[in-house]
């Protein structure tokens, strides 16, 4: 997934799911729009139907201290690039079993 | 002279019986938990298939347990609860927020309850590991309470839809003036998520049994403690920020009529 779709897609859930219309990529959301825990869940949630893929409990833990957008992308930056890997790996691992 | 005074012996009178009534209420908190609760916890905890459910049902048994012996203790002060209120089932129960007592009067009326509770307390040895067995939810996410904080709230759909209610206050403390204080959104962001009715409370007078600053109960009467449920508010449709803001201004509409009203 490209950075700039993924930020496209946060700011429509923002817009969509938490009326929150075109944050700053750096500002607080906590203290900027009283973004609080129970928001970060529903986002998590989104998260995962951006992905098509469940998040483990230790990503999600991962996610509740995130305060910006910025971040918010970086972290889904980072779990498309791991999904992807692990598609790979486990295409890989496919091929290997075949072979042998 | 004053000392002697027939209005000062009255004072000192009512002080030993404040003190020795705290005591045995006290006592049931400590060593009646010990004795009459304490195995069954012990037996919730090793062979209960739902331990946090169990410990809920205990929790609520023992401040009725609790109540029960105030009620017998102290005649002085009665207690008005209404019936839609011992009724109610999967809500977030919202109410005002006068007294210690508000919180462990609304656990005893419901089997199945959850709360927010202040993180801190999580962190006494015992009784935060009791909150944690409980399933109650912490008021923060911070640190270690991350993953606490997000398994209680994706269990929270269901535990509602079972009959479950979840109590909150949403003044966050207690007033200190008797004034509504400004709402806290975390409540009603739940009812929102779990599409589940908001019941509103409204408690009066348990502040003048056990008064702000005080440890010992104020045993005298007459007071009338009453818990009423002054309506619903709907957050399915309180969608968006905007919808939240609209519910929780309702909210606070009723509590603050409630509280004109005397």
């Amino acid at each position: 997934m490209e950075r700039n779709a993924i930020i496209v897609a946060i700011l429509r859930i923002f817009t969509e799911r938490f009326e929150i219309e075109n944050p700053g990529l750096d500002d607080n959301l906590r203290d900027a729009y009283e973004f609080d825990s129970i928001d970060a869940v529903e986002l998590l949630h989104e998260i995962e139907v951006l992905l098509g893929t469940r998040l483990t409990r230790a990503e999600k833990k991962n996610a509740m201290d995130i305060r910006t957008i910025r971040q918010i992308a970086d972290y889904i930056e980072a779990l498309a690039a791991a999904r992807a890997a692990e598609g790979a790996g486990g295409a890989a691992e496919r091929l290997t079993s075949q072979e042998s | 002279m004053e000392r002697n005074s027939p209005a000062a012996g009255r004072r000192r009178l009512q002080t030993f019986f404040d003190m020795a009534i705290t005591l045995a209420l006290w006592a049931y908190f400590t060593a009646g938990f010990v004795l009459l609760f304490a195995p069954f916890y012990l037996l919730a905890g090793i062979f209960a298939r739902n331990r946090e459910q169990a410990f809920q049902q205990l929790n609520s048994r023992f401040y009725r347990g609790f109540f029960a012996l105030a009620r017998r203790l102290m005649p002085g002060h009665r207690w008005q609860i209404q019936p839609e209120v011992r009724a109610i089932r999967s809500s977030v129960v919202v109410c005002n927020h006068q007294s210690y007592l508000d919180s462990i009067l609304l656990i005893s009326l419901y089997g199945r309850h959850n709360t927010i509770v202040k993180s801190r307390l999580f962190d006494i040895p015992l009784f935060g590991n009791m909150l944690q067995w409980s399933g109650y939810i912490p008021s923060s996410a911070e640190g270690r309470f991350a993953e606490m904080m997000i398994r209680r709230i994706e269990s929270m759909d269901a535990f509602l839809a079972a009959g479950g209610n979840l109590i909150v206050f949403p003044e966050g403390t207690r007033s200190r003036d008797g004034r509504i204080g400004p709402l806290n959104p975390g409540a009603f962001k739940i009812a929102r998520r779990c599409r589940t009715p908001i019941k509103v409370l409204y408690v009066t007078h348990t502040d003048r049994m056990f008064r702000r600053g005080r440890f010992a109960f104020d045993t005298r009467g007459p007071n009338t403690i009453r818990l009423e449920l002054l309506g619903e508010v709907d957050a399915a449709g309180a969608d968006g920020k905007r919808g939240l803001v609209r519910a929780m201004d309702r909210v606070r509409e009723m509590l603050e009529s409630r509280q004109m009203a005397g």
